[in-house]
C-alpha cells in the first residue's frame, strides 16, 4: 500500500482558550470551519464527498448516538462510508490508515476526516461541574478515579517516575526541558500556536511541580479547535494539487504490552511495533527522515518517541536530546509547529491532527518562517488513551514523502 | 448515577464488580483468578485476558506488595476537589506479591521517604455503605 493515497487539502481552525466575552463555537461549527478550510485548500466542495468517506474523529463532547451520522446531517453530506475512531490522540492517524485501505479497496476515491473538541466548555473538564457521563462508566474508570488517580497527570507521572528509575544516570530534567523550550520556540514561529512566548531550560526547571516529577510547564494545554484532512487516491490527488504528500508507510498497534500482560515494562510504547513496519513499507531508513513530528502532550512521551523510534537506543534518549539540535534549523527537527505542548490540545482526542496536519505543511514547503529546509520525508505519531497503570493505549505510526 | 459531582467520585458498584467492594469492606483484597491458567486478573475483566477463559473465581490474595512507580500530586488534577484536604496525594502503581499490579494510594509516608522498590501492605478505608477502597503504607 505504499504512496497509494495522498493527502490534498487540510485545515486548522484558530484555537480558543475561552477568554471572557469570546464567541463560544460548538464542536459542530468547529468541525464545519476545519472541513471548510481543508477543501479551499484542495480546491474541493463539500458535495464531492457525497457517495464518499467522511470519518470523525470521537470528542469528548459528543454524546449523541449515530454521532458520526448526525454529523453528516448536520454538514449536509451524504457519505457511502462513515468512519468513527475513538482512539483518543490516535484517532486522526487510525482514520487515516481505515481511509487508505477503502481508497485501496476502491469503496470511495476520497475520504473527508475531521475532528474537534471544545474541552474548556463541555461539563467534562470544566472546573465545578460534573463529570460527563461517558467518564463515570465502566469498569476500567471505577478502579481509577475512586482510587485518586486524578487524570493524565498523574498517569504520565507515573511512566515519568518509571522511566527516571531505570535510566537515573542517563536522563535529567534539563533534557526534557530541552524538549519543551524547542516546541515554545517553534510556536514563537506560528501564529496559529496558543502559547507563542519563548521560555529558558531555567525557566522550566523553576516551574512548579503538580505531580512529582511532572512539571507545570511539562504539560499540555488544553483548547477548544477543530482540525481536518482530506486524503484521495493519488490519480485524484494528482488532478487536484500539484504537491499531493503521499502516506508512504504505516504502522498501528493497540493495547501493546513490553513483557508479561500483567506486569509489564511500561517505560516502552507500541511505536517499537509500529516504526518497523511503517519504515519497510515506505522504504525508508532512519537517516532518510528529515522531519519527525511526534505526540507531543509531554516532553517524556516525545524523549520515549524517541527511543522506541529506533532514533537511539532505550535509556539514550537524555543524551540523544542533549547532542541533537532540534529546532527546524537543526539535525534533528521536531514539532515544528510548536506541538500540542505550545500549540495547544483541542480535548484529548483530537490533538492527533497536528502531526500530521503540520507533516503536510513541511513536505509542501509551506512551514513558512519554521520551514525545514528542503524537507521531503517525515514521520508523525498517533497516540491516544491511557491504559490501566502502563503506557498508552494506541500507537500509530506514519511515513510521509513528497515524492511517491 | 454513583458519582459525587463535586468532591470524590465513588465507584459504580455493578454484579461484576461488587465481591472487589464488598471484600474490601471487610478488610480483605481479592482478584479474580483464572480457573484454567491461574493468572490473576486486575481491574475485574470480562475473562481471562491472558487465556480467555470466562471461569474467573475471586479469591483472596496477600496484601503485599513493592512499589514499581509513584507520584505526588501536589494540586488537584480533573475536578476531585474534595481529594484537597489529602494533598499531597502520592499514588503509586504497586506489583502486588501474587503477581497482579494495581493502582494504590501511598498513605503513612513522607512524598520524600517515598521510592520506587518501597515494600507496601494494604490498608482499608470505607467510602459508602458497601464498599471500600484498599490503600497502602509501608510494610
Amino acid at each position: 500500500m505504499r504512496a497509494e493515497v495522498a493527502i490534498v487539502g487540510f485545515g486548522r481552525t484558530p484555537y480558543s482558550r475561552v477568554k471572557p466575552g469570546e464567541r463560544i463555537y460548538t464542536v459542530d461549527e468547529y468541525l464545519a470551519w476545519a472541513a471548510d478550510l481543508a477543501l479551499a485548500k484542495a480546491g474541493m466542495s463539500k458535495n464531492d464527498f457525497d457517495g464518499q468517506g467522511l470519518g470523525v474523529a470521537h470528542a469528548e463532547a459528543a454524546h449523541t448516538v449515530n454521532w458520526s451520522a448526525a454529523v453528516a446531517e448536520s454538514l449536509g453530506i451524504s457519505p457511502r462510508v462513515l468512519l468513527r475512531a475513538d482512539q483518543g490522540g490516535a484517532s486522526a492517524s487510525a482514520m487515516l490508515i481505515r481511509a487508505a485501505a477503502m481508497i485501496h479497496a476502491g469503496i470511495v476515491d476520497r475520504v473527508l476526516v475531521m475532528g474537534a473538541d471544545t474541552p474548556l466548555t463541555i461539563p467534562s473538564i470544566a472546573p465545578g461541574l460534573p463529570l460527563s457521563p461517558e467518564r463515570t462508566r465502566g469498569v476500567f474508570w471505577d478502579f481509577q478515579g475512586p482510587f485518586g488517580v486524578m487524570g493524565a497527570n498523574a498517569q504520565f507521572g507515573l511512566v515519568h517516575a518509571r522511566y527516571l528509575h531505570q535510566h537515573k544516570n542517563r536522563i535529567k530534567p534539563e533534557h526534557l526541558g530541552k524538549i519543551a523550550v524547542t516546541t515554545r520556540y517553534h510556536a514563537s514561529l506560528n501564529p496559529g500556536a496558543i502559547y507563542r512566548k519563548p521560555f529558558t531550560v531555567e525557566e522550566y526547571l523553576s516551574s512548579r511541580i503538580l505531580s512529582d516529577p511532572v512539571r507545570l510547564l511539562d504539560c499540555v494545554p488544553m483548547v477548544n479547535g477543530g482540525l481536518a484532512y482530506i486524503v484521495t487516491s493519488v490519480e485524484t490527488a494528482k488532478k487536484l494539487t500539484d504537491k499531493p504528500i503521499y502516506l508512504l508507510g504505516f504502522g498501528e498497534v493497540s493495547n501493546y504490552y513490553h513483557g508479561s500482560r500483567n506486569q509489564p515494562d511500561i517505560t516502552y510504547t507500541g511505536f517499537e511495533q509500529t516504526v518497523p513496519e511503517a519504515l519497510k513499507m515506505a522504504g525508508v531508513q532512519h537517516k532518510d527522515i528529515d522531519v519527525f513530528e511526534p505526540y507531543d502532550d509531554y516532553p517524556m512521551v516525545v524523549l520515549i518517541q524517541m527511543e522506541d523510534y529506533g532514533f537511539c537506543k532505550k535509556g539514550e534518549g537524555g543524551k540523544f536530546v542533549e547532542e541533537r539540535d532540534l529546532t527546524f534549523k537543526g539535525d534533528f527537527p521536531i514539532s515544528t509547529d510548536g506541538g500540542q505542548l505550545s500549540g495547544g490540545q483541542p480535548g484529548g482526542a483530537i490533538g492527533g491532527f497536528m502531526p500530521i496536519i503540520e507533516a503536510v505543511t513541511q513536505l509542501r514547503g509551506e512551514g513558512g518562517e519554521r520551514q525545514v529546509k528542503g524537507a521531503s520525508i517525515a514521520a508523525a505519531s498517533g497516540f491516544g488513551g491511557m491504559t490501566y497503570a502502563r503506557n498508552n493505549r494506541s500507537c500509530v505510526t506514519m511515513i510521509f514523502g513528497s515524492e511517491a | 448515577m454513583a458519582q459525587t459531582p463535586q468532591g470524590k467520585p465513588l465507584p459504580q458498584i455493578t454484579d461484576q464488580t461488587r465481591p472487589f467492594w464488598s471484600a474490601a469492606k471487610q478488610r480483605k483484597l481479592v482478584m479474580q483468578k483464572c480457573d484454567r491458567c491461574g493468572t490473576l486478573n486486575f481491574y475485574p475483566k470480562p475473562w481471562c485476558v491472558e487465556c480467555g477463559n470466562r471461569g474467573l473465581d475471586w479469591v483472596e490474595v496477600k496484601p503485599y506488595g513493592t512499589i514499581y512507580s509513584l507520584t505526588t500530586a501536589y494540586v488537584v488534577m480533573m475536578n476531585y476537589p474534595d481529594w484537597k484536604d489529602d494533598l499531597p496525594v502520592i499514588m503509586c502503581i504497586i506489583d502486588l506479591d501474587d503477581g497482579a499490579r494495581m493502582y494504590g494510594q501511598l498513605t503513612d509516608c513522607a512524598p520524600d521517604k517515598a521510592h520506587i522498590g518501597m515494600r507496601v501492605q494494604a490498608h482499608f478505608v470505607d467510602i459508602s455503605e458497601e464498599a471500600a477502597i484498599p490503600k497502602f503504607r509501608p510494610a
